[in-house]
């Protein structure tokens, strides 16, 4: 379903099922572990923050704070995390990833204040940034070119599941053990179970053959694709993953100077528009203040704690529509038909929560709505950047291209998760949906001027336009 | 021998590349060209009477430092190395830095720097 000519080469021979498919299968669970984690850890804050509000005393402010920290963790690690890996070798660095994703989570578990709080979730958040680097790496370069396509949406999922998965224990620990104090310490502290299944099973895991290759270890680079190919593909796709590891260095070809050429320029404008976008639209301001919204829109404490699991569930459901649409229709229009939607639920949930009165009535109105928007948000917007922002940079921009948007994504979720509990509490809830409606007017009409359509385009065509695009008359060369 | 050419994606560059196959041409030596550019070079339009090798630019270097390590391969081969030369502004001059400027202070065959 990819159209990335980095995944084309063409398949080395059929694959044949055989014990190297079980324990690929089993790789690909253990690895994905790392996105459960990345979900588990930015959705349990939703539920907690309620109970660690009153039991740290917070503010808008720090609640803000207390959230946000993660995200400005989680730029630095996706930014120090390639390069790590680079150097120390993908299965290294998923290691001490779980080991950091543990001492986080503890960190945050027994904070006696707000200090500790926001230490402990910025070390969390170095986990789960170097996380969504280096598992989508190590995944890519272990799975056969044919599957390739395939694993970043899967990725994706297990993300979203991670974020369902704390919603439902929120739910669970905060229906049984509300009464009693510091329940959002045991919310968070589950967090601990996947790090060390994610630990002990790396463990038994190999390194990336490619890795291995890039670093001129071709033995053991063979011996790796032994385990997971048949025997008579490993050999064959040796010299594959020894092309690849070209390509790889290839990809880091780009650097500042670069952007200097107008077209060049151009794309990376559109690859940050395009993150910018999945991001203002506020999709996380639910994600992690849910149970909040659905709390002062007139729920009580566990009844927001449940319903905000139809959230979650939304969210998974979403994400399997969306990987299906992206075969089928084109980017473009998919990417403007989720933020006309996300746009519509965003403006009614401000309408209602300013004429409708507080109440068991508002709150399901705002439910049902905050379902709709995630519907278009994760059905539509949310694919497509991600498939987007791998097809657009040529080969030797894409190191610096997905870098500094990758950058970008999570200064703007920093952004929203800092800011949105101050805005609701300075200008109220309504005021603070219409001000993401209004975004979204903004990013859909940059989205319709802007973004080219990717699907069924080769990057030779799409580089073409970009060069046209906006450029003085030049003699061609 | 050789004249070697430092073609970045601008039109000094393209300005540079001309101007290195009329100087092959006039010593009758074959030509290297530098595509410092992140896209290939469009080989149509290259003429077909002069022995030509494009070579790409791979790694994350510096270009000047791209277009010395190129030099050093070639040592004691090399007849001339021909940049394009622009005007910048004093804020560009800060951001960047100077290709062309390098070039001419740290090669160590003969420049030709040609303007537009």
């Amino acid at each position: 379903m990819s159209h990335d000519t980095h995944d084309a080469v063409p398949a080395v021979s059929t694959e044949v099922p055989g014990p190297h498919t079980r324990r690929l299968k089993l790789l690909t669970v253990v690895a994905t572990f790392g996105g459960l984690l990345f979900g588990y850890d930015t959705g349990v804050i939703n539920g907690a923050l309620p109970y660690m509000t009153d039991d740290l005393g917070l503010t808008p402010a720090t609640e803000g704070i207390v959230t946000s920290s993660l995200l400005l963790g989680a730029a630095l690690g996706a930014f120090l995390g390639g390069r790590i890996s680079d150097r120390r070798g993908r299965r290294t660095m998923i290691l001490w990833l779980a080991v950091l994703f543990a001492v986080g989570t503890l960190v945050c578990t027994f904070a006696p204040g707000v200090g500790v709080m926001v230490f402990g979730r910025v070390v969390l958040g170095l986990a789960v940034g170097g996380a969504s680097v280096t598992v989508i790496a190590y995944l890519s370069e272990v799975s056969p070119a044919e599957r390739r396509g395939r694993l970043v949406t899967q990725n994706e999922l297990m993300i979203v599941s991670g974020q369902l998965l704390a919603f439902v224990c929120n739910a669970v620990i905060g229906g049984i053990w509300g009464e009693a104090g510091g329940v959002w310490r045991w919310m968070l502290v589950i967090a601990t179970l996947p790090a060390v299944a994610l630990w002990i099973g790396m463990l038994a895991m190999p390194e990336s053959p490619r890795w291995l290759a890039s670093r001129g270890r071709f033995g053991e680079a063979l011996a790796v694709l032994q385990q997971v190919r048949d025997a008579k593909r490993a050999e064959a796709e040796l010299a594959e993953v020894r092309a690849l590891a070209e390509e790889d260095r290839a990809a880091q070809t780009a650097g500042w100077r670069d952007l200097a050429v107008p077209w060049i320029r151009r794309i990376v404008v559109v690859g940050l528009a395009i993150a910018v976008m999945q991001q203002i639209t506020g999709v996380n301001s639910i994600m992690y203040y849910g149970t909040q919204i659905l709390t002062e829109s007139g729920f009580d404490r566990n009844g927001a704690l449940i319903a905000n699991i139809a959230n979650g569930v939304i969210s998974v459901v979403a994400t399997f529509v969306g990987i299906w649409l992206l075969g089928r229709v084109p980017r473009r229009p998919m990417l403007i038909a989720g933020q006309i939607g996300t746009f519509c639920a965003l403006l009614l949930v401000g309408v209602f929560s300013l004429v409708l009165p507080e109440g068991v009535g508002r709150a399901s109105v705002v439910l049902a709505l905050t379902v709709t928007f995630l519907a278009f948000q994760q059905g539509a917007i949310s694919p497509v950047t991600w498939l987007m922002l791998s097809e657009i940079f040529p080969l030797k921009l894409r190191g610096l291209g997905m870098g500094v948007c990758g950058l970008m994504l999570w200064i703007v979720n920093f952004l929203v998760g800092l800011l949105f509990p101050i805005l609701v509490a300075g200008i109220g809830i309504s005021a603070t949906f219409f001000l993401f409606a209004g975004l979204g007017v903004c990013a859909m009409l940059v989205a319709k001027a802007i973004v080219p359509e990717t699907k069924g385009r080769t990057l030779e065509q799409l580089e073409r336009e970009f060069k046209q695009a906006g450029a003085p008359a030049e003699v061609a060369r | 021998m050789t004249v070697v050419v430092a073609v970045p994606d601008s039109p000094e560059g393209r300005t540079a590349l001309s101007a290195a196959i009329d100087e092959a041409r006039r010593r009758e030596t074959d030509l290297v060209v530098l595509n410092l550019a992140l896209d290939p070079l469009d080989v149509i339009g290259m003429p077909s009477d002069l022995p030509i090798t494009v070579r790409e630019r791979t790694g994350h270097a510096d270009l000047a430092d791209c277009v010395l390590a190129a030099l050093d391969e070639y040592e004691g081969k090399v007849d001339l190395l021909v940049i394009g030369m622009k005007r910048r502004t004093p804020i560009g001059k800060a951001l960047l830095g100077s290709l062309s400027q390098r070039l001419l202070l740290e090669a160590d065959v003969p420049v030709l720097a040609v303007k537009r």
